[in-house]
Parts: structure tokens; sequence; C-alpha cells
């Protein structure tokens, strides 16, 4: 539809007057308040990376190279800390990407209750985040938290939700696949009424079953939207910071590590903020490899 | 069908089984919110002193507890925060869409791929200059700092949600308005903003809850917590058992409320509206 109102659009605006200054007028300053607040901070932000800047001092510090690179490395801090955001966002998004389909199909047929279902699975991308994120601490609560409640429940042993390095960082996903699911969920639904039923019906006349027709006329009718809600999914789970930073700091033993917690406990608990800049450049490049690396995907599909 | 009869029972079963499980998993955390706000802070950390079933004849009790927790401050604070991020965000985020929709200009690849751009910086990234920005403006501690922060993020997709909206809207209602020759400005807050207020409305929707729920600028900007928003106010008792929990938890069903009955009205805009900002154009 876009296109054509776009082609229509473009028609008219084929405007004699060709140097009109209108444009430039409506644009100054939406692209000045991005400057000012954005992208000058982002420029500074990666020239405070080569900088030895203290909090204390935040607009000040001395150039010194490489050096806040070289001593990240050189502890492990930095590349466990990739390591950390590259699984973290890879879980949250497969585990998103499959639940929110899932929830999509079993919501596509009209059935009783269908709002008040689909209003209850929305939830998670409703609620406040650090409300959310309040009750899920409580409910992880060792001693007196439901999981464990619910666990002993099933006879299952109690588990140490936050506090055990093994267990913490999918404890964490969980919470981020619960906040970013209903969006998936909610995009795919919107797909799935665009495919034509009698395709789907024609299918079924020659003789596919649910699943054939799933597979070959559903999916491939909701993949583009997929594609694109994986890809929102990805840049806001490397940019989530509270449901780790609340949840568990980071830690424990750093466990927990995502760059951009890593970042803000860099620059406001260690006072460093140069090293902390370093947390960030590293955050923004995977940002824009994981982005530029799906739409190559694409393309190469589309080929 | 009716040729498979029993496979579509199998079928429909699965699918109830299916979404049962879906919609208690995503609703129990809101229904242990709940429940936890109407329980007894004196048997709550007890073995078995957790009653599984809203307890809702201590519905008195829940309004007083939320007297020992100053949640109507905070909540003041977030609607100054909110209200200004999503009046700042849509002046400037209508201009931005509108000549995107409406122009041709040289440039406008660029200024489409900045806003775009926008969209992939992860809020910590710019957190440091900005605080460092704050500190030389007199900002820090100050509501308006927060506002300027978060409008940032909110206006590329306030102006995108504009954008699409614009481009469904006829050209020939503006031509014929101008035939006249209304200022280009008279054109569109007269004649296209009323024409496209059900998007405007998803977009302060979306703007406003942004702001609402925000908790990295306004935790590192507010460091006075009379000024704190609900967000920074609630985070404040993460872990920490001192106040009783149930006046901590009924906080959060009050921040809460405003958010999921926004979200629950508008949620088919929500889709087109952030979606908008992802496809390129």
């Amino acid at each position: 539809m876009s296109e054509t109102t776009n082609l229509l659009v473009s028609r008219h605006l084929k405007n004699p007057n060709k140097t009109s200054l209108t444009p430039y007028i409506f644009i100054l300053l939406p692209i000045a308040y991005l400057t000012l607040v954005m992208f000058w901070p982002l420029l500074q932000e990666i020239v405070i990376s080569f900088k030895d800047t203290k909090l204390m001092e935040p607009n000040g510090g001395e150039f010194v190279g490489f050096e806040n690179y070289r001593r990240l490395l050189a502890n492990n801090e930095l590349s466990s800390s990739v390591w950390i955001t590259i699984l973290y966002t890879a879980t949250t998004v497969v585990s998103s990407l499959v639940l929110g389909v899932i929830s999509a199909l079993a919501l596509d047929i009209p059935f009783r209750g269908r709002t008040v279902a689909r209003s209850v699975m929305l939830f998670g991308y409703a609620v406040p985040s650090v409300a959310a994120i309040l009750v899920w601490s409580w409910m992880f609560n060792d001693r007196s938290g439901v999981l464990n409640s619910i666990a002993d429940g099933l006879g299952m042993t109690s588990q140490k939700w936050l506090t055990s390095p093994e267990l913490a960082l999918w404890s964490v996903t969980m919470v981020t696949v619960w906040q970013v699911t209903p969006l998936v969920m909610l995009v795919v639904l919107a797909a799935l009424q665009s495919v034509p039923s009698e395709v789907k019906e024609a299918a079924q006349i020659d003789g596919a079953d649910g699943l054939n027709v799933l597979r070959s006329v559903t999916i491939p009718h909701i993949r583009p939207s997929i594609t694109l809600v994986g890809l929102l999914v990805t840049v806001w789970t490397i940019r989530r910071f509270e449901v780790v930073y609340l949840l568990t700091g980071g830690g424990p033993s750093k466990s927990t590590n995502i760059l951009v917690v890593g970042l803000r406990q860099t620059a406001f608990e260690n006072y460093h903020l140069g090293e902390a800049a370093v947390f960030g450049v590293i955050g923004l490049i995977l940002a824009i490899i994981l982005v530029t690396a799906s739409e190559l995907l694409k393309k190469m599909r589309d080929l | 069908m009716s040729q498979y009869p029993s496979s579509r029972i199998t079928r429909l079963i699965v699918r109830y089984a299916l979404l049962l499980i879906l919609v208690v998993i995503a609703g129990f955390p809101i229904y242990w919110m709940l429940n936890t706000a109407l329980a007894d802070p004196e048997t709550l950390y007890t073995k078995d002193g957790q009653s599984s079933w809203l307890q809702l004849d201590r519905l008195p009790e829940f309004f007083n507890s939320l007297s020992t927790v100053p949640v109507f401050m905070w909540l003041r604070n977030s609607t100054f925060i909110a209200a200004g991020t999503t009046v700042l965000s849509l002046l400037l985020g209508i201009l931005a869409g509108y000549a995107l929709s409406r122009f041709r200009f040289r440039g406008k690849g660029v200024v489409s791929t900045l806003m775009y751009t926008t969209q992939v910086i992860p809020e910590a990234l710019i957190l440091v200059p900005l605080y460092g920005l704050f500190v030389s403006l007199g900002l820090i501690n100050s509501l308006w700092g927060l506002v300027i922060a978060n409008a940032g993020f909110a206006l590329p997709v306030a102006a995108f949600i504009v954008k699409s909206a614009v481009d469904s809207v006829p050209y020939e209602i503006e031509e014929a308005a101008m035939v006249d020759n209304t200022p280009r400005f008279t054109v569109l807050t007269m004649i296209v903003c009323p024409l496209i207020l059900p998007s405007l409305a998803a977009a302060a929707v979306i703007t406003f809850f942004a702001a609402w729920n925000e908790y990295l600028f306004a935790a590192t900007f507010l460091l006075d917590s009379g000024q704190w928003p609900a967000s920074v106010g609630l985070a404040s008792f993460i872990g920490q058992y001192d106040t009783p929990l149930p006046a901590v938890m009924g906080a959060a069903v009050v921040f809460s409320i405003p958010a999921i009955v926004f979200f629950l009205l508008v949620q088919r805009k929500i889709v087109s509206g952030l979606t908008a900002g992802a496809v390129k154009g």
C-alpha cells in the first residue's frame, strides 16, 4: 500500500521551484535536537573511550590511545561480557520468536474468551519493566519465593535462581523473554490476519493437512514479519539494561555482566568513564554487526 | 474437514491446552503481584504463610498500606517526565514526520537513516556524555533533564508514526488548501493533524509510557529521592525487605494500571507504530 501512495505523492511533489527551503525549515529543529542529545553524545562517548576520564571530572581527561581497550582485554572482562551479551541476546531472540509465533497461531482462530486470552498474553509487554522486575525478584527469592514453592510442590529441588552463577543468566533471560514475547505475538498476529484464506482452503482441498498448510502457506507468508520483529527484539535485547541490572547487578561473579550493565558499573561504581565507554563502543559495534548481518541474510534469501 | 473428526478434536484439545499454558505463564507474575499486594506482611515469610488465592477481604489494608510508600509523589514525578517527553517528542516528531512524508529534498536519505540509527543506540551508550552535558547545564536532579534525555529516543518513533500516517492522507486535500497560499505550516496544523489524530494518539501513548517506564536515565540523573519517578522509587525496594512487601507491591500495582489500560486500548496501533520505524523509507 505504501509503495503506491509513495509513488502518487512523489508525482505530486515534482515541485517547479526545486530549491525550496521549506523542507529544511521543517527538519531543522528535529535534527538539531537529535544532534544535541543523541549524536553529539555518541561521538563524545567514542572519544572518551580513548581517554582516562574519571567520574569526578566528566568533561576532562587525557588521551591515552588504546590503553582502556588493552587493559579490559587483558583481564578478560570485556571478552566475557561480549560473550554473555551474545548468549543473552541469542537465547532471548530465539525463545521469544518461537513462543510468540506459537502464541499468535494459537490465538488466530476465533474462540470464546479470545480477547481476554490475548489481553492477558500482552501483560508482559504492557506492565512497566521495573514493576515486573520487582515481582519477578520476589518470585525468584531463594527462601520464600513462589517459584521454589512450586518446585517443592512438584517434588523438584529448590533453586538459587539469581544467586547461582550457572542459573542466573537463564533466570534473567526468562524474564526478558516474558517481556518481549507479546510484541512478537502482536506482530505475527497482524501478519496472520493477512494470510489469504482462499490459499489455505485451496491447499486443504488438495489434501494438505493442518501442519502442511502451516508449513507451505502460513509460515512463508508471515516470514517477513518474523524477520522484522526478530531484528527489533535483537536490538532491544542488546539495549535492555534494567532487567539484568536490577535482578543481579551483573553478578554473581560477573556471570550476567552484559555490556550495558558493565558500562554503568564501570562508570558509576568504579568511576572510570574511559573504560566504561569501551563497553559502550563494543556494544554499539555488536548491534551494528547484528543488524547488518540480518539485513544481508534477508537480501541473500531474496536473491 | 469433516472427513477427519477425530483429528480435529485432538487439534482443538492441543490448541486449548497450549493456550491455557501460555495464558498462565503470561499472567502469573501479574497475578502474583496482586496476590502479594493483598497478602498479610506478618505471615509472608513464614512456611505455608502465603495464600495461593487473592485475599480480597484485605482490600482496606491494601489502601492503607499505600501511604507507607511515597507512591503518589513518585507518580507525580513520573507524570511530569512522561507528559513533558510526550509533548516535546510529538511537536518535533510531527515536523520531521511531515517533512519525510511530503517533501523531496537533498539529504532526505541521510535524515531518515539518522532517525533509524537512533533506534539501535543503547541508552547506556550516551549515559556518560549526557551526564557530563547535564552537569554543565545544571540539569542533574532536574525533571526537565529527564524530559530532554527521553525525548531524544521518543522523537524518531513519533516521526515514523506520523510519516506513515501522513503517507495515507490524500495529497489533494492539502493542494486544495494551498491554492489560496495558505502557509505550509498552517496546512499541517489545521488540516493534516486533525486527519491523523488516531495515529497521533497512538504516538502519544507509546512515547508517554516509554518515559513512564524509563529507569536508567532517571536512576543516574536524579540523585535526590524527592525527584524520583516511580520506576526509580520502586527499584530502590528490590532485594530490600525492610519495607513491608505488600505495600511495595501495592505501589507497583498502582504504577502498572495506567500502562496496562492504555496499551490494551491501542495494541493494534502499537504494532504499526513500532514496525514503521524498522522499515526504512
